[in-house]
């Protein structure tokens, strides 16, 4: 069976480390639990599903297991994802050592380089601009989009060793068909009220304090947050990604070509290194903005400032709307509904 | 109840339930009924149905999932979307974020071929996204196993998804039991097994499982190994398809040349001009309005025509240099004495004092009426004007004996009227020459517009011009003459048939190349059969370029050559314009005179294109002179009287050099006779013939000496015209002849024919009087370099690293790709397989 990341209550520390002799597990597999949403929680989900993705689940999936599920597929493609970035660099790179010096340059620092650096910027600005929704969602309306959990899958059993349950991490808006409401209420444990985090968004977005059924108001918002925000992240995410194709394909990157080293042993060349990354990325981020001096076309000399632009468009217009909530509950109260001055028919 | 009233509620409320009650729904099904037996509550019937569709409906496929998608986006706007919408919308995101990189990239790259490849690229990427799947895991498993692994289905709602995608939820009963069957029976299961259809469902499940897992295994690696090959494999044929559009739309900006013009728009231009034409009309022209007037006009002008026309408009404009006196050149006179004495300490009262006032200088030049006309010598004026400064001088120093400045303010006085600069205009004249006498008058202005009417429309045709030149000629890739030079040198690499290892080999340095190239020579040319296909192919290849210049022979008559009429009706129109209208300068940069003059415009429109098309010929044509003449060292024929009457030693030699300096050869190689050392006392004893053996001359004597023996022979003209000869003179072997078409076979002689004179003419060589067959050769160098071309074996060189450099890609990447296929093929064998359960024995019974 495979270990669980920290909950949110912090009870079942057991993560990452060898199961004590004799401990069973079975008393913190018994439930899905929230888990905080701090950044070593993240991250550690985020390297178990790594290393499940290329080791665990792909076995299972190649053995045919009845306990095979869509999860172990979706996490799967992180393989796809990164041995295809790797195969992109490798495409444009591996053979250019082999190229006489001036095809060798003309091969790697015009073209290789800058290709295998786009792959890695494509990535990082596709997961880091959406903390440019995430945030400022989280700020203004208090629903955490991201708000991972831990859910315990109770297995069909193929063999007489096998465990009876598995890990997942999921997030509780992971699906706006079916998200996990149930997770937001209260535990008895945790001594709050059974509404107490419905409560902190219904009072972030002006319903009011003390209310009744907080979970009820702040439902039909919270999904409408969570479609808007999607639908932000999904545009505007690649966006960003292109952008950092687009910076990765600057001039200025092949002065750090030249000094490029990962050789953190060599501490002077390392710092070197890293110095001339820093001026090349400033260098490179001004010449997307400014545009090629020997360009043309107007196209041809704004087409960074475009690309940024639309980037920097999709995400305000994505917040905007995310922040534009219509599914508010009615202001109506029950008295003015109720009039006894008006007539009414009770069907 | 409870639960009877939750699905109550549920059919009732749910936005779905629109959808369920559709047409679709099952007619007999009645949820009252369903609902009131409470022994049977079970799962509505499903309403979803496999997808089975064709390449035939990818297109109405491709329109209604546009439809969804934009339906997907309306609803996620609005916050209405389901998940299956958002999964759409990010698929929907990632090929926006797929085109904005492939379009930012397009506007960065130069060359049609670069800049389409951009959206190439991402589309064989998505396409490989698609394809690698489809046909090494959907197809294979078909094949082998009967089971569609990525068969689709669509849900109650009309939602497209994948029947496999979550093994925990599999909507079997979208199969019927004759389907499964079937598939059973291709799966080889027995027929006579308890649970049939369940046995048939796990093992058609876990094909597909290890089938998507084997996919996310491979994808990685699969997807962009398919696109860079399947980019590969397009390049060809697009740079075919862009070649011919190039030619085409190059083609038509001659035949609708006319049309082509139309399109510009001068309005600006010419609203610009009458602005500065209106605001200055009847006003005396000042250098600023000529420069007005000529930066519009010369807008788009080369260098060479802006520069005449200034010249016609300083000659037009500002006359015959007179000036006029105006209110202001009498301050500007006063500015200009009060500067000179800015280095005395005087005070404002002093200097008053000593400058005239501008009443006095306007009677002192009236009295000897120098004020109201025209002028171009202002000498009087200026005697006039130190007279009254020297009195005033005189006056202030006879008040001020004693004044610190005395000897310095005689010696300013003095400078006033002296120029620093020889022949340069003094502070003082400068400043009497400001306003010309010549007004900006209607007639003037009528020329103005005229010419800027005609200067417009031979700025748009002399745009098409240049952009047809440019698109046929230019030294850029891709353009006409640049793909014509690839697919001529193509088809004769080819038809050498290098093999990879002289490749490898060649593509390290140009001396390498050349022996590797030398060595393939010499041997196709000891072999008469391999020999005549050779030189059929360079011919094909010289036939495709000359094919494809037509448009640019300049030698044609402008009757059959559409760009040279238009050249000169268009210059030569233009100039007689300029005549008429006195821009004689102009006029003279833009046609020069008939005959002599080889530096006009025009002259260049010519040269441009017949210089590009003479350098790639010529290069060509080298390398056809070059297979002839070891063809016919390679069988000594025409070539035993050119040697007659030299010692064997010295044949070798010559030989030698002929043969190097084809493969090899410069324009300073030319230009110094061939350098080479040689033998100075060679064994005068053996005369006889060279051997050849297999292409490939045995020496007896050349390369036998040590180096200290050898030295360079100078002024040996006799030994020059030899190898000249050799290389160029008479005519090509009949066996070269034979196999070429007329056309190019009187290009080629006319080539070597140049080629004698030219190379061999003396009239710039560094070492005087050498003469070949007694002739001088008048010639330049750039008509030498343009004779020249490319040597061989660079050509060779360049060739040879792009051959390698692809071939080396091909051989890793195609491998890997191969690889990957056979495993992804091969682990089908291994899918599937099951433990068959006992069979049911009372159906056997």
């Amino acid at each position: 069976m495979i270990s669980p990341i920290t909950s949110i209550s912090g009870k079942n520390n057991l993560a990452f480390r060898a199961k004590p002799e004799g401990e069973s597990n079975e008393q913190i597999n018994k439930e899905d639990e929230l888990l905080d949403c701090g950044i070593v929680t993240k991250s550690k989900i985020a390297m178990d599903k790594f290393t499940k993705a290329f080791t665990i689940y792909p076995a299972k999936g190649l053995a045919g297991s009845k306990n095979s599920n869509f999860y172990e597929f979706l996490t799967m493609g992180t393989v796809p994802y990164i041995v295809g970035s790797v195969m992109l660099m490798s495409i444009f790179n591996s053979v250019n050592p082999s190229f006489l010096p001036f095809d060798k340059v003309a091969a790697s620092r015009k073209l290789g380089n800058k290709m295998a650096l786009g792959v890695l910027f494509y990535a990082l600005f596709k997961e880091v601009s959406k903390l440019f929704i995430t945030y400022p969602v989280k700020w203004k309306t208090g629903i955490d989009t991201e708000l991972p959990y831990r859910k315990v899958n109770y297995l069909l059993k193929e063999n007489e060793s096998d465990d009876s349950t598995s890990i997942e991490y999921h997030k509780v808006g992971e699906s706006v068909d079916f998200t996990r409401w149930d997770l937001l209420y209260a535990k008895p444990e945790d001594n709050k009220p059974l509404n107490y985090r419905y409560d902190k968004i219904a009072k972030k977005n002006g319903f009011g304090e003390n209310l009744n059924d907080s979970d009820q108001e702040v439902k039909p918002i919270y999904k409408e947050v969570l479609i808007k925000s999607k639908l932000a992240k999904s545009i505007s995410s690649f966006m960003w990604a292109a952008t950092g194709v687009a910076l990765a394909f600057q001039k200025p990157w092949e002065n750090y070509f030249n000094v490029a080293t990962l050789k953190f042993w060599k501490g002077r060349e390392f710092a070197h290194s890293l110095k001339v990354f820093g001026q090349s990325f400033v260098d490179s981020a001004k010449s997307l903005y400014k545009g090629d001096p020997d360009a043309v076309t107007k196209i041809g000399k704004h087409s960074g400032k475009l690309v940024i632009g639309a980037a920097a468009l999709t995400t305000v217009l994505g917040l905007l709307n995310t922040f534009h909530i219509t599914k508010k509950p009615s202001n109506v109260t029950g008295q003015e509904m109720l009039n006894p001055n008006k007539e009414s028919v009770v069907g | 109840m409870k639960t009877t009233n939750l699905i109550q509620s549920y059919v009732s409320s749910h936005p779905a339930s629109q959808q369920y009650h559709s047409d679709k729904a099952v007619r007999e099904f009645d949820v009252h009924k369903e609902l009131s037996n409470r022994t049977f509550i079970k799962p509505l019937p499903s309403n979803g149905k496999l997808v089975r569709k064709s390449l035939l409906d990818l297109p109405s496929e491709f329109r209604k999932d546009v439809h969804y998608d934009w339906k997907a986006f309306k609803h996620a706007v609005k916050g209405d979307a389901n998940d299956h919408e958002l999964g759409r919308l990010n698929d929907v995101g990632m090929k926006l974020g797929g085109l904005a990189i492939a379009a930012y990239l397009f506007t960065r790259k130069q060359t049609p071929m670069t800049k389409v490849f951009e959206f190439i690229g991402l589309g064989t990427f998505f396409a490989a996204m698609d394809f690698w799947p489809k046909l090494f895991i959907q197809l294979p498993a078909k094949l082998i196993h009967g089971v569609n692994v990525r068969q689709e289905y669509e849900d109650s709602f009309g939602r497209k998804k994948m029947f496999y995608q979550d093994h925990q939820f599999i909507p079997w009963d979208l199969y019927s039991d004759d389907e499964i069957n079937k598939i059973g029976d291709r799966l080889n299961v027995p027929k006579d097994i308890p649970n049939r259809r369940e046995f048939i469902q796990e093992k058609m499940r876990k094909i597909a499982l290890q089938n998507n897992t084997l996919w996310m295994l491979t994808a990685g690696v699969a997807t962009p190994l398919m696109s860079a090959l399947m980019c590969n494999a397009l390049e060809k044929p697009m740079a075919a398809y862009l070649d011919q559009r190039t030619t085409k739309k190059a083609n038509d900006l001659m035949t609708n040349f006319t049309q082509e013009i139309s399109k510009f728009d001068f309005t600006e231009n010419i609203k610009a001009l009458d602005e500065i034409l209106t605001a200055n009309s009847g006003k005396a022209v000042t250098p600023e309005i000529v420069d007005a007037i000529h930066h519009n006009l010369s807008q788009g002008l080369d260098y060479m025509l802006s520069e005449g026309l200034r010249r016609d408009l300083d000659r037009m404009l500002l006359g015959d240099g007179k000036f006029r006196l105006t209110d202001s050149n009498i301050e500007g006179i006063q500015g200009a004495l009060k500067s000179t004495f800015e280095t005395v300490a005087l005070s404002e009262d002093e200097l008053a004092r000593i400058i005239p006032n501008a009443d006095s200088i306007k009677q002192a030049l009236s009295a000897k009426s120098l004020l109201g006309g025209a002028y171009d010598d202002f000498s009087e004026h200026t005697k006039i004007i130190q007279d009254l400064l020297d009195n005033n001088v005189r006056e202030f120093l006879r008040a001020n004996p004693n004044h610190p400045a005395a000897r310095k303010l005689n010696f300013l006085a003095k400078q006033l009227v002296h120029s620093a600069e020889h022949g340069a205009d003094s502070p003082l004249v400068q400043s009497l020459k400001t306003t010309s006498a010549n007004i900006l008058d209607e007639n003037i202005i009528k020329v103005l517009r005229t010419l800027a009417n005609e200067n417009n429309s031979f700025k748009a045709k002399t745009f098409i011009l240049d952009k047809f030149a440019y698109m046929k000629a230019g030294q850029a890739p891709e353009t006409s003459l640049a793909n014509g030079w690839n697919e001529a040198e193509s088809i004769i690499f080819k038809a050498m048939n290098f093999t990879p290892e002289e490749i490898k080999k060649a593509r390290l340095d140009g001396e390498i190349a050349s022996e590797v190239l030398r060595s393939k020579l010499e041997s196709i040319t000891a072999d008469k059969t391999a020999y005549s296909k050779f030189v059929s192919e360079i011919e094909r290849a010289l036939s495709s370029i000359q094919g494809r210049v037509k448009s640019l022979d300049m030698t044609q008559d402008a009757n059959t050559n559409l760009y040279k009429s238009r050249v000169i009706s268009t210059y030569d129109g233009y100039g007689e314009v300029l005549r008429q209208l006195g821009f004689e300068s102009f006029r003279e940069n833009l046609v020069g005179f008939p005959g002599i003059a080889k530096t006009s415009s025009k002259e260049i429109a010519f040269d441009f294109v017949a210089d590009r098309v003479k350098g790639v010929k010529s290069s060509f044509y080298r390398f056809l002179n070059l297979a002839d003449m070891y063809y016919r060292i390679s069988h000594s024929e025409d070539v035993t009287q050119l040697l007659k009457g030299y010692p064997r030693e010295v044949k070798e030699e010559l030989v030698e050099l002929a043969k190097i300096t084809l493969l090899e050869g410069h324009n300073s190689d030319f230009a110094v006779k061939f350098w080479q050392r040689r033998n100075p006392s060679p064994n005068m004893d053996d005369y006889s013939d060279i051997v050849v053996q297999g292409g490939k001359v045995i020496n007896k004597y050349f390369g036998k000496h040590k180096e200290g023996e050898i030295v360079e022979l100078a002024n040996d003209n006799g030994f020059y015209q030899s190898v000249m000869k050799l290389m160029f003179g008479g005519e090509p072997h009949i066996d070269t002849r034979t196999r070429i078409q007329d056309s190019i076979l009187s290009e080629f002689q006319n080539y070597r024919r140049q080629a004698l004179e030219v190379f061999g003419g003396d009239k710039y060589f560094v070492k005087p009087s050498f003469l070949v067959d007694g002739k001088q050769v008048s010639t330049s160098s750039w008509s030498k370099f343009l004779l020249m071309g490319s040597s061989p074996n660079e050509m060779f060189f360049k060739r040879a690293n792009q051959s390698f450099n692809s071939g080396k890609w091909f051989s890793l990447f195609g491998k890997l790709g191969a690889a990957l296929a056979g495993v992804t093929l091969l682990a089908q064998f291994f899918f599937g397989r099951m433990k068959n359960p006992q069979k049911d024995q009372e159906v056997k019974a």
